[in-house]
């Protein structure tokens, strides 16, 4: 099963600011819905343990995230792979970063998933929902831990 | 649904016909019944699969360090463990190709069993396969036969000849079939295609496997519906004597045909008892059972009928491409490949007929013959009576007129069929005339063509198939080179009660009850007092075992048979008693009587007692006998099904309003367990046509791995059954009997699909592929509506 996502975020922070943010694995793992443990490998890997509830399948996930910042500080690849319970999930997505003219920052972002074994069974529109709580979270978060007012830990 | 038989109580001394109440219904009423999953040994293990996620990978590296570490796991077996005793690979039963039991290299379908871990419990070997790490390098899929069909990826390489094509067989006469169908006034073509579904039994399949060290002997309790054929694989796989290896198959809930083949699980929890020497046990889980056990159809089959302008059928041609999964391990009779596809001229005189089949691997569970199905004679049947229905159509004609036009004549028996098959018995038109009376035929058009002017959909299907049960007769048909006899041991007590014994086995069928029904009326015993064991491969004879509407053909007749040699020895007994020269008595009326001397008579209970208390002097005391019997001839039961329905075509909801079922099975021995066996399989053929479906994604993810995304009806969905039958007994068997137990879901799917089609035949819908689900339907409808 394959599902495709893509958007436009933006994040009330400098493009400095985002880049930093964004680029560094302790963040991202940090603003993930889900993860019960992570373990940042080097400066642009981690692993996570995620607690995943998608129809009947239900347990703990294990996955290698890989950050890929471009040169020049405008785009952000990432690649993530992993699974559980005869799962596997595959997982790849990119965003192209822009400052914008009120020092806001724009994440113009694609992502693509790929996922085998039980978890494909379970049926499209249940891991759409899912997928689609996990990147709004995400995106919550991050902005939430970027915004000059935050005050919040992340959820 | 509702049962117009009831159950009566037998006669003490002849029983078959009577709607005798099942002698083995107590048992499992009152939750006695002995499952696999309720064998229970000392120190026993428990093992538990890896499964592949992908459906087509590199197998890079398996990793068992951290299962192994997991306090309560004993042992972890891939298959390259397997393959250092020579048990990386099995023979299929069709005897053309290998499987393998776990995974060495690839894995070729999603959920392959890759590795078995061993523990202490069932729980901590779940969890502990959930760490056995594999690293897999994904390859690209094949998801249906007609991609393999262009070998770009070649999907076997261990196979010598580097194709996914696995065989071609034909049968009948090409070149005058396809001038024939050039010739004809009017033709019809569809692809037709017969989608994978599977028989989903209730109890999944399982082994305890127990090596005593002590006395080298191998027992396995087995969920199998042929107890004999599996001990003889595992003898010939493993190397251990036969005399050494005891499958006893208990109580099974549900077979369908899921339960001949033998399993990855099966080998692997045998060898690991070989191996450990103590008892190992597994049970499948739903999800097992579902994505890796033997499946049915996956046919895609090309029909094409001609026939002249006032409806006379002119030719048949069939050109099938099947999809094998990946291992070609169709449980078909060897000479078989396409087991009795053959039988697809169904019930009609076609003067000339062509069929082919092409075969393909893909990335798919393997199987192909389970539910309910007499190799793959449900596949055919569907294409025949949907064929026909669609002659109709073209013709304008009515659906029944055409069949009552075309059926094979009652004085045309035993007819040849210009596939080969010499049908024993039928007569057709009385069959399908009953079914129109009973199901008020006339006044159902009537009421189709006043709710047609109101722009409602009702719609009338039928379905008057024949089949080919019984396999079969030694001349043709073998597993593995095992010929397809059966067999039966029968022991009369001193008292007059009874053991017998067959190599066949009930999953649910009644065995126990129709086994004894016919043993008493040969005998003039009472059926209650013959207890009927089968299952236990120590004291039954050899067979092959129940599937295919074999047991009744071919283990009904042995048991006849036996019951006829016993009654022979009775014979020379009674004149020993009767002081009699043996051709002066004779068996009338369930005793043995001097001819002419209505008042001196003996009852084989007499007889019973003597033969170990006074036996005659010329022969050997005791009586008992075992017979194999061969059949001469395949059976072919039949019979005409109507179905009625209402569709709402805003909704695609299709209700089943009436159901008859009309069934000739030959001699009945019991009607209320033929017509359980037909409510059975009207459900199952009921589910198929409007439910299930096993669906692969492009990725080859299996889409229906539980019974949330595989249908199984409950009571709900199941309409009422209407049945009843006709007889022309089978002019070969001992008692007129033919079979039954597929005949329902054999016939029943074209009925209810050509049923549907009638409904939308007012919109120009021709054919809807099953499962005909309600987004199917609609959408169908609402094509037509827009177009």
């Amino acid at each position: 099963m394959n599902l495709e996502y893509s958007g436009k975020e933006s994040i009330p922070a400098s493009k400095h600011a985002v880049w930093a943010f964004i680029t560094d694995p302790a963040n991202i793992a940090a603003c993930m819905p889900d993860v019960v443990d992570s373990t940042v490998i080097d400066p642009h890997t981690f692993d996570a343990v995620v607690g995943v509830a998608v129809g009947p399948v239900r347990g703990k996930f294990k996955f290698h995230v890989v950050l890929d910042p471009q040169p020049g500080g405008d785009r952000l690849n990432m690649k993530i792979s992993g699974g559980g319970f005869g799962s596997v999930v595959d997982l790849t997505a990119g965003a192209d970063i822009s400052a914008e003219a009120d020092n806001s920052t724009t994440l113009d972002w694609k992502g693509s998933a790929s996922m085998r074994g039980p978890v494909a069974t379970v049926g499209g529109r249940v891991i759409d929902a899912q997928a689609k709580r996990v990147i709004s979270t995400t995106f919550a978060n991050v902005k939430a831990r970027l915004s000059p007012a935050a005050v919040a830990e992340p959820t | 649904m509702s049962t117009t038989i009831e159950p009566t109580p037998a006669p003490k001394t002849h029983s078959m016909g009577h709607s005798m109440k099942r002698k083995e219904d107590p048992r499992f009423i009152r939750g006695h019944g002995r499952y696999l999953d309720d064998f229970t040994l000392p120190g026993m293990l428990w093992m538990s699969l890896v499964h592949s996620p992908y459906p087509h990978a590199k197998i890079v590296k398996i990793d068992k360090t951290a299962a192994l570490a997991v306090p309560g796991v004993v042992a972890v077996l891939t298959g390259e463990d397997l393959a250092a005793h020579n048990l990386a690979w099995i023979p299929t039963f069709h005897g053309y190709d290998k499987q393998m039991v776990l995974a060495v290299g690839k894995v070729l379908y999603q959920y392959q069993e890759v590795a078995g871990v061993i523990a202490s419990s069932r729980e901590i070997a779940q969890d502990a396969a959930e760490l056995v790490d594999v690293e897999y390098e994904p390859l690209d899929p094949v998801t249906n036969p007609y991609q393999s069909r262009d070998d770009k990826i070649i999907l076997r390489d261990d196979r010598e000849n580097k194709t996914n094509h696995i065989y071609h067989w034909e049968v009948g006469k090409r070149d005058e079939t396809d001038a024939a169908l050039a010739a004809s006034d009017v033709s019809i073509k569809e692809r037709i295609v017969f989608q994978r579904c599977h028989p989903a039994p209730l109890e999944p399949c399982g082994i305890l496997a127990d090596m005593n060290p002590a006395t080298g002997r191998l027992t396995l309790y087995l969920t199998s519906q042929a107890p004999h054929a599996h001990r003889t694989v595992v003898s010939l796989v493993t190397g251990i004597p036969e005399d050494k290896i005891h499958v006893i198959s208990p109580d099974l809930g549900g077979g369908f045909g899921n339960k001949v083949p033998v399993y990855p699980g099966y080998v692997v929890s045998a060898a690991a008892s070989v191996v450990l020497g103590v008892p190992v046990k597994w049970i499948e889980t739903r999800t097992e059972n579902l994505t890796t056990t033997g499946f049915a159809r996956d046919y895609h089959m090309d029909v094409e009928i001609g026939a002249s302008k006032d409806g006379t059928v002119t030719a048949l041609k069939v050109a099938t491409v099947a999809d094998h999964g990946a291992f070609d391990a169709a449980a078909d009779p060897t000479k078989y490949p396409a087991g009795l596809f053959g039988i697809v001229t169904g019930s009609y005189d076609f003067p000339t007929a062509f069929t082919e089949l092409d075969a393909y691997f893909t990335n798919k569970a393997p199987g192909g013959v389970a539910y309910r199905c007499s190799f793959r004679v449900t596949e055919a049947s569907f294409a025949i009576e949907r064929g026909m229905e669609l002659l109709a159509r073209k013709l304008n004609m009515d659906p029944s007129e055409l069949r009552l036009k075309n059926f094979v004549r009652k004085d045309q028996f035993p007819y040849p069929s210009p596939l080969g098959f010499v049908y024993d018995s039928g007569d057709y038109h009385m069959t399908l005339r009953k079914a129109l009376d009973m199901i008020g035929y006339e006044d159902l058009r009537k009421e189709q063509a006043e709710k047609r002017e109101r722009g409602e959909l009702m719609g009338i299907g039928i379905s008057t198939f024949t089949e080919a049960v019984g396999a079969g007769p030694s001349k043709h048909f073998d597993i593995m080179g095992i010929k397809m006899f059966d067999s039966a041991e029968i022991r009369v007590h001193p008292t007059g009660s009874a053991i017998l014994r067959a190599g066949t086995k009930s999953q649910g069928q009644g065995h126990e009850t129709t086994w004894a029904q016919i043993a008493a009326e040969e005998l003039g015993l009472d059926p209650q007092n013959i207890m009927v064991e089968e299952g236990d491969t120590d004291t039954a004879p050899y067979g092959l075992g129940t599937y295919a509407s074999r047991s009744t053909p071919v283990a009904g007749a042995a048991i006849a048979m036996a019951s006829r040699k016993i009654r022979e020895k009775a014979r020379k007994i009674a004149a020993h008693l009767l002081e009699a020269p043996i051709d002066d008595v004779e068996w009338t009326n369930y005793k043995f009587q001097v001819k002419g001397q209505p008042d001196h008579t003996l009852t084989m209970q007499e007889i019973a007692f003597a033969a170990y208390t006074n036996p005659a002097p010329d022969s050997e005391p005791g009586l008992e006998a075992t017979y194999y019997y061969d059949p001469p001839n395949l059976t072919f039961p039949y019979g005409a099904y109507i179905a009625v329905v209402d569709v709402d075509r805003e909704t695609g909801a299709v209700k089943v309003r009436r159901f008859l079922a009309i069934d000739d099975c030959g001699t009945v021995i019991n009607p209320m367990v033929v017509e359980g066996q037909i409510h059975g399989g009207l459900t199952e053929g009921f589910a198929i046509a409007f439910m299930q479906e096993i669906v692969y994604d492009e990725q080859g993810n299996n889409l229906n791995t539980n019974f949330t995304d595989y249908m199984v009806p409950t009571s709900l969905e199941t309409p009422h059954w209407e049945t009843s039958s006709t007889c022309t007994p089978s002019p070969h068997h001992p008692i007129g009997a033919k079979g039954v137990g597929e005949s329902p879901n054999v016939g029943s799917p074209a009925a209810f699909v050509n049923a549907v089609m009638d409904a939308l035949a007012p919109l120009g819908v021709t054919h809807i592929d099953m499962p005909l689900t309600r987004e199917k339907v609609w959408r169908a409808c609402r094509q037509a509506t827009t177009a």
